[in-house]
């Protein structure tokens, strides 16, 4: 058959969803899509870790959910858990649980992983999508517990910051506070001013956004069902939206619930997230919303297809990723022009060692990641700035890295500066994977000869070749500037390398005419 | 106008004083002596039947409400008292009329050789000497005789039985007090027996009197003082509390047994019963004198129907129709492939059923389908779907089937096929807590070349192969994808997951379908409102959903046509001036029962089609499972717009609808036109024509000359 059957699940805090999809030619359509509210949420976020009844519960619809991916026979699938599953204590004994008695393997994602996902699947829109990033714009990503926002400089991703302002989250404020329903607005207003307000200064200052991109549970369903047969489907004017806000808070609830499709019990929480677009629409200045109508699993089956090449992307993605980790250096105080020499550096050495090294494209975006904010810790002290390095990386949420992913980032950063530990838990001490202590060792081994090659920070090396050669890795470097320095910085750190490898790297020079 | 005086009571009907006008429309059929004999005395058991199974739901749920003291009036404004009031006048005048008719037709079909005798004294030697040989052989063995007294408690008297009461006295003592004693007359047994008779004639005796006139066997040791024929009708509403049965099925296998113990609500009698007879019935029975019916004629007329099959008197019945091949589809083509080629309408039971049949069967063994989905509310028996579906299971495919269970009087049929279906290994649901399930849906998922194609029949009417020989109905096979988007997601529903955002082409029943109705009849109003066009056409089987009904009114004031088809009751009044005058109901009672809804909206000369599941009725528009459809091919539109037209313009079988709530037939204009005669003889001519063509295909393929194999 031409075409390839995948399905799609989200173990969501509130909900399981499960999704197939079809890949022919490039695109990817859903063909059917199972909704089923469950909350794992409230006692995995209290207690940190689920009740028999609601593990049962979950195994009962995850089997469900296998038996109708077989009615389908589809070929592959991917099912991930979200916050609740994450925010268990007893994560992999509940995970084993369920493949031992669903037959499905589910992987957790890092919120930075899901936030990724999420865009991905604004970025599955295609067309619509490349034409909104075109102007200035931002995304708002609305969960249960946190709000990401993101912002776009020309098409790429360059921030994004998560928000302890998730609709749940702010019900519960909303609740504990035990103010009349009449206060909502205000007390909301508040709360939510005070975090996008720090995020605008911190990354806006007097730009103004565009366009709003919203991803979420609660009022893109019902943009989308208004809109879905007009010429832009999903979206509406700042100004409709408002009249739209005006109308929650104005008509009689049950006649809104009516109008608008909007079970009872959710009434709350479209009106919470509402509320989130309205203040961020004022606080931007924003024209246009687009409410894509998207879910995690689009961006899972995007990721798929990306990965499988079933679909052509016209969007890359590791750039969003290289942006926002520039945006953090920047941060920092980092040096853009000395980040992109080590950068260019330490992948031609990478792309030299490949058939040797074991490491794979994934680790090629980690090394350039870790080129970029190599020194980021010096913002903090010069003197410490391995430590400090690796604090930052460690505390600073990069957008489409898991949490192992950040993890090597941050070792390969720390051990850029001081040797490598042989004690395998010291280095790795938060991840039971062993894998990840060699795939740091290899980067950093990368990364500290490059660093040696631009020690004087001058960017002598922009011209530089590399090839191995049986047990030899020969850096040729055109250039008329003396490089003694960076010889001899090159040779203590070579041993290193060579520890690692197996490989002698030399520097041959050769001078410009 | 304000919308709420549209609302006033004054312009609406109750429901069940227009439901016994449409009985009475049966019952007319009956009279109508250009149809057959044994036609008529059909609809004289089909007038009967309904009037049971009213007494059975309606009655009863007037009775209950009235006993829980609930006093709110409904749209008529008319408390359940003044509805009871009024009906019990309008029934026992039905029923007078029914053996009026009785009367009318059994002297009929004496001069026509069928002797129904209720005399049996004037029976000759030897056709008593048959009878008594017939109870002794037959009768006796199977009746269970039970007397009343102070150590027996009253027996129950089962719903809708007819049993022989008597009162008797021991011969031994002429001292003794009368006891009561009653036999149920056997359900098992005819209810009418042929005697020897003349030859080229029929002579019948009803059971009961043969057993009447053996009571002495059963009661050895007493005097028969008087005997009369009783038979009574018990509340047999199911009010199941659903949030409360954790197992539905078992709570329905519950319910049925307990049925038989409803409070009794109607006795009939036979005329001239004995006063002290007729007491103790009523003491024991606890009924009103107004519950009670005087019969001038045998008890529980259904025994005609059995009466209708009766064999050699073809020449008294109506030429039988055997529903045609839908041209679309001829027999043994590839069903997915005909759909492929664009959207199939059809017309039961013009046109055959066996297509809808066929689409299951054929995809319960086609390689390439994944799977298959459907409801089912009314199965008949020995059903080919459930056979095909089984046969799916069995053969990989995901079936997932929706058996509805709270489908009156068939919950038994239905648990029967649903054990089946599971055990077959299909996915089995039951429905919905609180809803029940009406719509008629199926899909067949297929994985083709391209990709997945989902295959659609949506239809208003049941998948039951039975009834649709007798109801018109519509049904749609379409592959279109945003139906079957839909399809999927009305599933997904129905299996107990989220609804969808949102929905492509369906309304469904009970969350969007009301106001989607609404909005299109309120969309009609506007444009009658701005001076455009406006005209609304609607065929459906009852009418009395409030909201709808204001919003007609409200249309008829603004200008709008309004053409209403509704076969049973109808709460809309016409004529009310200023009100309602453009505002015109008929109603059509022919040979098959009209069972499909069709609506038109002329929406500013971009007119569109609906089909569904679904009545103006409160309980179809609320509390039911529904789905409505669009029909968007040009072809297939004019198709319903001619079956409409030619329902309009029928002159033989339609009853216009007249201010004073009364119907009347149609005016005669110079020819009489029958809608459903008219579709039977343009589907033949068109299952006709297909044969023509193919006729002349198959001289092409009888000139093809085929090369020999090599050996």
């Amino acid at each position: 058959m031409a075409t390839r059957i995948f399905g799609a699940i989200d173990v969501g805090s509130y909900e399981l969803n499960l999704s197939i999809y079809e890949f022919d030619q490039d695109s990817m359509k859903v063909i059917d899509s199972i909704k089923y509210r469950l909350d794992l949420g409230t006692d995995s976020y209290s207690k940190g870790r689920l009740p028999a009844d609601k593990i049962e519960e979950l195994c009962r619809i995850l089997r469900e959910f296998n038996r109708i991916m077989k009615g389908y026979h589809v070929s592959d699938y991917r099912a991930y858990g979200t916050s609740a599953i994450r925010e268990t204590r007893n994560t992999r004994i509940l995970l084993d649980q369920i493949e031992q008695r669903t037959g499905i393997h589910v992987d957790v994602l890092s919120n930075a992983e899901q936030r990724f996902m999420d865009y991905k699947s604004v970025a599955s829109k295609g067309n619509d999508f490349i034409r909104t990033i075109d102007n200035p714009t931002a995304i708002v990503d609305i969960g249960g517990g946190s709000i990401q926002m993101s912002l776009f400089d020309k098409d790429k991703l360059v921030v994004t910051q998560n928000m302890k302002l998730g609709v749940l989250r702010l019900q519960e404020r909303l609740n504990e506070l035990d103010a009349t329903p009449a206060k909502y607005d205000d007390l909301l207003e508040e709360i939510i001013e005070a975090q996008i307000g720090v995020f605008k200064k911190l990354y806006l200052e007097d730009r103004r956004i565009e366009n709003l991109i919203i991803v979420d549970d609660y009022v893109s369903p019902i943009t989308w069902a208004r809109t879905k047969d007009s010429k832009n489907p999903g979206m509406v004017s700042a100004e409709r939206f408002m009249a739209f806000f005006d109308r929650i808070r104005e008509m009689n609830p049950v006649e809104f619930c009516r109008r608008y499709s909007v079970a009872m019990e959710n009434l709350q929480l479209v009106y919470i997230a509402a509320k989130l677009i309205n203040s961020t629409l004022k606080m931007m200045g924003t024209e246009n919303i687009w409410a894509p109508g998207v879910s995690l699993n689009d961006g899972i089956a995007y990721e798929y297809g990306e990965r499988k090449k079933l679909i052509v992307i016209d969007h890359d993605f590791e750039e969003d990723i290289i942006a926002c980790a520039r945006n953090i250096s920047r941060r920092y105080m980092g040096d853009d022009k000395r980040g992109k020499t080590l950068e260019k550096i330490c992948l031609t050495i990478f792309d030299s060692m490949k058939k040797i090294t074991g490491l794979s494209k994934r680790d090629r975006l980690l090394l350039r990641m870790a080129a970029i904010l190599h020194d980021c810790g010096k913002y903090i002290s010069l003197y410490n700035l391995a430590q400090s390095s690796y604090d930052i990386v460690k505390a600073t949420e990069i957008i489409g890295l898991s949490d192992s992913e950040r993890e090597i980032v941050a070792g390969v950063v720390k051990y850029n500066h001081t040797y490598l530990d042989y004690d395998i838990d010291s280095v790795n001490s938060e991840h039971e994977d062993d894998d990840i202590y060699m795939r740091i060792a290899k980067l950093s081994a990368i990364l500290r000869i490059a660093n040696g090659l631009d020690k004087s920070q001058k960017q002598k090396f922009n011209d530089i070749k590399a090839s191995l050669k049986d047990d030899v890795l020969t850096i040729t470097v055109r250039t008329n500037k003396d490089i003694t320095l960076e010889k001899g910085m090159f040779l203590r750190r070579a041993d290193f390398f060579q520890e690692i490898f197996c490989v002698k790297p030399v520097i041959k020079q050769i001078s410009k005419v | 106008m304000d919308r709420d005086t549209l609302y006033d009571p004054e312009y609406y009907r109750n429901r069940e004083l227009s439901w016994i006008e449409f009985d009475r429309r049966v019952l007319g059929e009956a009279q109508d002596a250009t149809i057959p004999l044994l036609e008529r005395i059909k609809f004289l058991a089909i007038s009967a039947s309904n009037l049971d199974e009213f007494f059975m739901i309606r009655v009863a749920s007037l009775k209950d409400m009235e006993n829980a003291g609930y006093k709110k009036p409904d749209i008529a404004g008319m408390t359940p008292r003044a509805q009871l009031k009024a009906l019990a006048g309008a029934t026992h005048e039905l029923v007078n009329e029914q053996y009026d008719i009785y009367h009318e037709l059994s002297d009929e079909l004496k001069k026509n050789g069928i002797d129904i005798m209720t005399d049996l004294s004037v029976l000759s030697k030897k056709q008593c000497d048959f009878i008594d040989r017939f109870y002794s052989d037959y009768v006796y063995p199977v009746l269970t005789p039970m007397a009343v007294d102070s150590s027996r408690p009253f027996p129950l008297i089962r719903n809708k039985s007819l049993n022989i009461g008597a009162l008797v006295r021991g011969k031994e003592d002429d001292e003794k007090e009368t006891e009561f004693v009653t036999v149920q007359v056997p359900s098992v047994l005819p209810r009418l027996v042929e005697i020897p008779s003349e030859k080229d004639k029929c002579s019948l005796v009803f059971l009961e009197d043969i057993i009447a006139r053996n009571m002495g066997s059963l009661f050895l040791n007493y005097d028969i003082l008087s005997t009369c024929y009783f038979r009574i009708m018990r509340n047999a509403d199911l009010d199941i509390d659903e949030e409360e049965s954790a197992d539905l099925l078992k709570e329905i296998e519950k319910q049925i047994k307990r049925r038989q113990w409803g409070e009794a609500i109607r006795l009939e009698v036979t005329e001239g019963t004995d006063e002290r007879l007729l007491e103790r019935l009523k003491s024991e029975l606890m009924i009103k004198k107004d519950e009670i019916y005087v019969i001038d004629g045998p008890l529980d007329l259904t025994f005609l129907m059995k009466l209708y099959d009766i064999a050699d008197y073809d020449h008294l019945r109506a030429a039988g129709y055997t529903p045609k091949i839908v041209p679309e589809i001829p027999e043994g083509e590839n069903i997915f492939e005909a759909i492929r080629d664009g959207d199939i309408l059809m017309h039961h039971p013009y046109q055959s059923f066996e297509p809808v049949v066929r689409f299951v069967s054929q995809a319960s063994h086609d390689p390439q389908v994944l799977a298959i989905k459907q409801t089912l509310y009314r199965v008949s028996g020995n059903s080919p779907i459930i056979a095909a579906l089984a046969e799916a299971a069995e053969n990989g495919k995901q079936v997932t089937v929706l058996v509805e269970l709270k489908a009156r009087f068939d919950e038994e049929n239905n648990i029967v096929w649903a054990k089946k279906l599971e055990q077959a290994g299909c996915h089995v649901l039951y429905g919905l807590v609180g809803l029940k399930t009406h719509s008629k849906i199926t899909l067949v998922v297929r994985r083709e070349e391209d990709g997945i194609r989902r295959y659609v029949h949506l239809g208003t009417g049941n998948y039951n192969d039975s009834t649709a020989k007798r109801y018109t109905d519509i049904g749609l096979f379409t592959c279109k994808d945003t139906y079957g988007e839909d399809a999927t997601a009305l599933f997904n529903m129905l299996s107990g997951y989220s609804e969808p955002a949102s929905w492509n082409r369906l309304s469904v029943a009970p969350l969007w379908l009301k106001d989607r109705f609404l909005y299109l009849i309120g969309r009609e109003t506007e444009y009658a409102a701005s001076g455009r066009p406006a005209h609304i056409i609607a065929k459906m089987n009852s009418l009395c959903d409030p909201d709808i009904i204001a919003s007609l009114y409200e249309a008829s004031i603004a200008g709008v046509k309004i053409e209403l088809i509704v076969r049973g009751i109808c709460c809309l009044k016409v004529g009310i001036p200023g009100i309602s005058d453009n505002i015109t109901v008929r109603s059509i009672v022919g040979d098959f029962l009209e069972h499909s809804r069709i609506f038109y909206f002329e929406n500013n000369k971009k007119p569109e089609f609906y089909c569904g599941s679904a009545d103006w009725m409160p309980r179809n528009l609320e509390r039911r499972v529904e789905i409505l459809f669009p029909v968007e091919e040009e072809n297939l539109r004019e198709k319903l717009m001619h079956i409409l037209k030619t329902e309009l313009d029928d002159t033989a079988k339609a009853h216009i609808l007249q201010p004073d709530g009364t119907y009347r037939k149609a005016r005669r204009t110079k020819k009489s036109i029958n809608s459903q005669i008219i579709f039977c003889k343009e589907a033949a001519a068109q299952a006709e024509q297909l044969g023509i063509d193919r006729a002349k295909n198959d001289v092409y393929v009888t000139r093809r000359f085929i090369p020999e194999e090599p050996v």
